[in-house]
């Protein structure tokens, strides 16, 4: 009990006295984590919204891959992506293992398909016929995915919060490609393992204790967007 | 010389379900209105769907404003946006009622401040002033469907599709909002295809008719054709003619003819150009051309040429009007004011003379008037 005691009282005067490696973790795991998202973003919400939104005939099997995707053990994305950067494999010639870059190929690898799952779940629950609405009234095809997006927005943040919380909380994927180097691609996460495997639990907990603030404040951001009034620009504007 | 905003030739469209759509020739002009009236399951609002290019045909042709908008080639959106379409539903999106009205707007790619005078017209003539800054979950149904008709009349379209615009709505609000469309319709002249069940507001509202069952227009023509001289026994049903009466042609003479009814000693009077003598017909009449008299009070000399002795059988209040229905040897039914039950004096087991012009009683096609399906 002592032992946990005097870690968290270390923690907090660690987190508060302004340490320099401490700082380069905590925005190195912003810039890994914040850039796969968006990333993943980008890639998944339309794959979602296509997925979602269109019929074909293999569109069971589709969702049945990225439903798969969404359950990816981050290990084996990390054993994907080293095979693909390692000096030796197809994309060796990039010079990017170790790399924070690499480390954002795997957390896209991880965050894609649950954004692109969630998303495609959401826009499933939106009534179709406001995509017939949508296009009666003269709406282009990026016009009623855009439309539909809007729509389905509570659910498809739930996705982005989904993704978030799946990259930043991953260790296995970013120590496997991104090796924890000091200095270079040491996050959050994997510096939290090095720590505890050194006994310096006072920094574990005060690395866990960092993370566990940086996922509540994203998610707080996410959660207000979510569930505000939904306020329009129009009401914003004459308010 | 008025031009066809929409013209539907040879169009046809099945399904895996079995059911078919067939529309032989079809049409409306410009600042006219088309109702196409149907029971549900009939094909109406496919039909819609498929004039508003949401849906494609198997075959046939669809001219809009003189081009084939049917086909490989043709720029769906650019035909879409000169239309705009109400459903039954509201359809509204989550955002703020101002929002849903422009949304067509934006999809142009327009700017309010072009259609400023339009909008206020609207909003002021939907009673939708107030909620402008509400979200369209908030509203009841009614407010819901003014917002979508706002939303589908700012757009001013070359033509609008009203898919049964009131029909998901109670009663009252629904008199209420169906007085405010038809005055904006009247207003802007706009070209209006209207889908609905409702018979009254297509006695309202059209300039034609368009009477669909089953996937085949059964009859289509100017309102008053179609609902004078409906073309078969489930037409002069849906267009609310209360007397059907199966009889034979006895004689035609100058236009018209007498017709024999089976156990009744009372012969019925049609004009019509031409019915070979023996045919087995059935008479239509509209209760609003059946006129009564207190038995008792002589009416004198009339120009009706139909007038029988009945008794009432039974009156039903249908609000405005009271329906009365008359054994004359078949079944009379007539529609009266509660003014004329109370002057008459009429009661079920009242004897009552009805009369009836022979230009109000309109004879249906052949025998297998229920098997008719030529049209």
């Amino acid at each position: 009990m002592e032992l946990i005691w005097q870690g968290i009282k270390s923690a907090f005067i660690l987190i508060f006295s302004g340490n320099k490696e401490i700082l380069e973790i905590i925005l190195l795991t912003l810039k890994v984590s914040g850039i796969a998202v968006i990333i993943s973003m980008v890639l998944g919400i339309p794959i979602g919204l296509l997925i979602g939104l269109n019929n074909f005939k293999s569109k069971r099997f589709v969702i049945t891959i990225i439903n798969t995707g969404m359950g990816l053990p981050p290990v084996a994305a990390g054993l994907f992506v080293s095979l693909m950067l390692w000096r030796s494999g197809p994309l060796g010639i990039m010079g990017i293992m170790y790399t924070p870059t690499a480390m954002i190929i795997a957390q896209v690898l991880i965050a894609s398909p649950i954004i692109a799952g969630v998303t495609l779940a959401a826009v499933q629950q939106v009534n179709p016929k406001l995509k017939l609405q949508a296009l009666s009234l003269g709406a282009n095809r990026v016009q009623v995915l855009w439309i539909l997006l809007k729509e389905a927005k509570l659910p498809a943040l739930a996705a982005i919060m989904a993704g978030f919380g799946g990259v930043i909380s991953e260790v296995g994927a970013v120590m496997m490609v991104g090796g924890n180097i000091k200095g270079q691609t040491r996050v959050l996460t994997t510096a939290t393992v090095q720590n505890v495997r050194m006994g310096n639990f006072d920094v574990a907990i005060a690395l866990v204790i960092i993370l566990l603030i940086l996922a509540f404040i994203v998610n707080i951001f996410l959660t207000l967007i979510q569930q505000r009034e939904n306020m329009t620009w129009y009401q914003r504007f004459w308010k | 010389m008025v031009s066809k905003i929409l013209e539907i030739i040879g169009l046809e469209k099945k399904y895996n379900s079995g059911f078919s759509l067939k529309v032989d020739r079809l049409f409306t002009e410009e600042n006219k209105i088309l109702v196409m009236i149907g029971p549900n399951g009939s094909g109406k609002s496919t039909l819609i769907r498929i004039i508003n290019l949401l849906e494609s045909s198997d075959s046939g042709s669809i001219y809009f404003n003189d081009k084939l908008i049917t086909g490989n080639g043709v720029n769906k959106i650019m035909v879409r946006k000169e239309m705009s379409t109400v459903f039954q539903e509201p359809l509204l999106f989550n955002t703020s009622v101002y929002n849903n009205i422009l949304m067509g707007l934006e999809f142009r790619g327009k700017k309010i401040s072009g259609s400023k005078e339009i909008f206020n017209y609207l909003i002021d003539k939907l009673k939708i002033k107030n909620l402008l800054k509400r979200n369209p979950k908030s509203l009841s149904g009614g407010e819901q469907q003014r917002v979508a008709l706002a939303r589908a009349l700012i757009l001013e379209p070359k033509l609008l599709l009203l898919d049964e615009p009131l029909a998901n709505i109670d009663q009252l609000s629904r008199e209420e909002l169906r007085n405010d469309l038809f005055d904006i319709l009247r207003a802007t002249g706009r070209s209006t295809i209207y889908v609905t069940h409702d018979r009254n507001e297509a006695m309202i509202i059209a300039d034609s008719i368009a009477v669909i069952n089953e996937g085949r227009i059964e009859q289509f023509g100017l309102k008053d054709e179609v609902f004078r001289k409906p073309a078969s026994e489930f037409i002069a049903k849906f267009v609310g003619v209360e007397t059907l009466i199966e009889g034979i042609v006895a004689e035609c003479k100058d236009n018209v003819c007498r017709i024999k009814i089976d156990g009744s000693k009372n012969d019925i009077f049609a004009v019509a150009a031409s019915a070979d003598q023996g045919t087995k017909v059935t008479v239509a009449i509209r209760p609003e051309d059946v006129i009564l008299y207190n038995i008792e009070m002589n009416p004198g000399l009339s120009s009706a040429m139909n007038s029988f002795k009945g008794e009432i059988t039974e009156i039903q209040d249908l609000g405005i009007f009271k329906k009365v229905e008359i054994d004359c040897g078949f079944k009379l039914v007539s529609f009266v004011t509660q003014n004329s039950i109370e002057r008459l004096g009429l009661e079920p087991r009242k004897k009552v003379l009805s009369s009836v012009k022979a230009s109000s009683v309109h004879i249906l096609a052949g025998r297998a008037l229920n098997a008719d399906r030529q049209f």
